[in-house]
């Protein structure tokens, strides 16, 4: 690896440019290239200064150590195993996949080829996120009892609308709320029951749903995923035998300002000099680069997306799903 | 004037109770029966109160009756009440059993008094209007719901099944239940749950989330727990969000609160304002005594027997791991 760890960006939406901006800030990564395959976006390219490209094979494949796969969901798994084959170290947006049998093809394709792979399950690294973990890993609260969690806010605005195409993005299930089901195995460990209830699949550009996770703990959790409302924003409660913790965003943002709505996909931000997404990139690039464990490895980003599917099934089912524990030979691999 | 008799004070409502009728110069508090006798009189000598050794002669004074005893005993004071002719208010939930809920509907239909049910946040500041705003469509169809009615530990029979019939789940179960169906004008067909005792470790459920499938297509959730701790600012919460087609409410009728800060405590606490909700349903049981039509939002044995049709169901997934449906009686 040269002196700078060079970034392929592959995506021009949302979280290609987030990503883009934070390599881009730091001293030992730099972007050597957008490949922008819907030609969405030109102004990133011209923006870093780097090359644009429409295919990934049209990339030298010795011009970068690392691919970063930023489209959407449904395009996740040509990009993630073609960088795989050739050995680069990946960083995929979340979800992994939109499908456990894409996701274990990833899986089986990193252990082949020996290669590395983090997902961006980017709330571990969002500080109020961070702290609650460690209060609860310390035993402050007691044993956990009750958890509650809220994410969402109006209804993303996209590429092509591909957030209002439940099997290009997943819904508030699978695209929105994993970042809650991701988040909670990191504190509560493996979920053994899922229940779910979600809007009807022909509302159009509503989605809202409640999903209930019993773990192996004995813990109880209930999320709440909106596109339905106004205002982005998260909540979480752990209440324990011992006490309570509440998080609000909306109570908690130093800044407030209020504007005419504009659309586009909401963004959580926090008001520190180093944002949750750039602590999210620093982390990869100094876990690539020092070969140290990634804190959401492809197994984590697996078990996540089994849960999410699972209450997927649930709401579309109307039954509760028993999450049988994960055998090692899938995805019990430490990448 | 109105004459009223208060029968037991097992519940901590009961004090509630007797500040609304003192609020109203039409009633007469006549006197306390109490099965617990020692209780009783404790109860009537704090609130000054005439003490009645006897159910019977007390009954046979009174106007009304309004029920305050451990849930399970509901059933002994409202098929008294029934004999006696007396209209009643029964604290909530109904009963413990359905067969104790059918038995106290039969008794008080038989004797053609009305049976009031004592779901207080019917009354709670802002939910008319709420209700009014759901029903004039103004955020559309309502797809879901999400309620919350945490409190503390309670004390003393709370805790015994026996006498309760449950913890968290059939305490807390009843007042959000009954606003979701007020709001969709509709019944909970199937209920799926997941229940334990973890919070408060006293042996009975205290904590649990309550997934509700309404008639009407409507999905709703409620977190009835018990998880409030001693230094949480307050003794617990309802609230309740709506998400329609167009549109979603937040309603928090605590939310009217100030923060008060003490040198020698080792958390603020919330001091709530405005409308108090026991006083109206005090109100309105009263008003309903002397008038022919009561109070739209004053509930009855039935809207009892339907939240308990709720909670019970939300038991049975607990043991079975699957969503139940409920088959409604009456």
């Amino acid at each position: 690896m040269s002196s700078r760890i060079r970034v392929l960006v592959i995506g021009a939406g949302t979280m290609g440019t987030v990503h883009s901006r934070a390599y881009a800030r730091l001293e030992d990564a730099e972007v050597v290239g957008i490949v922008d395959p819907f030609d969405f976006n030109p102004r990133l390219a011209i923006d870093l200064n780097v090359p644009q490209y429409r295919d990934f094979d049209d990339v030298p494949g010795s011009s970068y150590d690392v691919v970063d796969v930023s489209v959407p969901s449904r395009w996740h798994l040509p990009y993630v195993v073609e960088a795989l084959r050739m050995k680069k170290s990946v960083f995929c947006e979340k979800p992994l996949a939109l499908s456990l049998t894409e996701a274990e093809e990833m899986v089986a394709t990193a252990m082949t080829n020996q290669a590395r792979i983090s997902v961006g399950h980017c709330v571990r690294f969002f500080p109020e996120y961070v702290e609650a973990n460690s209060l609860v890993q310390s035993g402050a609260l007691g044993d956990i009892a009750v958890v509650r969690t809220f994410r969402g806010g109006a209804f993303p605005t996209a590429w092509n609308d591909w957030y209002a195409n439940r099997n290009l993005s997943g819904g508030t299930l699978v695209d929105l709320m994993i970042h809650d089901f991701d988040f909670l195995r990191w504190v509560l460990g493996p979920v053994t029951r899922v229940y779910a209830k979600t809007t009807r699949r022909e509302m159009n550009r509503i989605d809202f749903s409640l999903a209930t996770l019993r773990f192996a703990s004995g813990a109880i959790a209930h999320l709440e995923g909106t596109w339905a409302h106004e205002h982005f924003g998260t909540r979480f409660e752990f209440a324990g035998s011992q006490g309570i913790l509440q998080h609000d965003s909306f109570q908690e943002n130093p800044i407030s300002i209020t504007r005419t709505p504009e659309g586009g996909v909401a963004l959580p931000q926090s008001g520190d000099l180093r944002s949750p997404y750039d602590l999210e990139i620093a982390h990869f690039i100094d876990a690539i680069r020092h070969d140290l464990p990634f804190r959401v490895t492809i197994e984590d980003a697996y078990e996540a997306l089994r849960i999410a599917l699972a209450a997927e099934s649930s709401a579309m089912t109307g039954v509760s799903i028993d999450l049988q524990p994960i055998t090692p030979a899938r995805g019990g691999v430490t990448l | 004037m109105i004459r009223i008799a208060l029968l037991s004070s097992a519940h901590m409502h009961a004090s509630a109770y007797v500040h609304g009728l003192r609020a109203l110069s039409n009633v007469e508090i006549i006197g306390i029966f109490d099965h617990d006798a020692l209780r009783g009189q404790a109860f009537a000598k704090e609130h000054h109160l005439p003490w009645s050794p006897q159910l019977d002669p007390l009954l046979a004074q009174a106007n009304a009756t309004i029920i305050c005893s451990e849930n399970a005993r509901h059933r002994f004071y409202v098929e008294a009440s029934a004999s006696a002719k007396l209209p009643m208010l029964c604290e909530k939930p109904l009963a413990t059993t359905l067969d104790d809920a059918l038995h106290m509907l039969e008794a008080a239909q038989a004797a053609k008094v009305p049976l009031y049910l004592a779901l207080p946040v019917r009354f709670a500041p802002g939910f008319a209007q709420m209700l009014e705003a759901v029903h004039q469509g103004q955020v559309g169809r309502v797809l879901a719901m999400v309620g919350t009615n945490h409190g503390y530990l309670p004390p003393g029979w709370f805790l015994n099944v026996k006498e309760s019939g449950g913890g968290a789940i059939m305490d807390h179960t009843p007042h959000v239940a009954d606003l979701m169906r007020l709001i969709t004008r509709s019944e909970v067909d199937e209920v799926f749950a997941e229940i334990d005792s973890r919070a408060r470790q006293a042996n009975i459920d205290d904590s649990g989330i309550l997934t509700l499938e309404f008639n009407n297509g409507a999905f709703a959730t409620l977190d009835p727990s018990w998880t409030r701790t001693e230094g949480f600012p307050t003794w617990g919460d309802v609230t309740l969000e709506v998400v329609g087609t167009n549109g979603v409410i937040e309603y928090d009728p605590f939310r009217p609160h100030l923060n008060v800060y003490r040198g020698d405590a080792p958390t603020h606490r919330h001091l709530g304002f405005g409308d108090n909700m026991d006083d109206h349903l005090i109100q309105a049981y009263v008003s309903a005594l002397s008038q022919t039509a009561p109070h739209p939002l004053l509930a009855n044995g039935l809207d009892g027997l339907r939240a308990l049709e709720i909670a019970l169901a939300a038991y049975r997934s607990q043991a079975s791991h699957h969503p139940e449906r409920i088959q409604h009686l009456l």
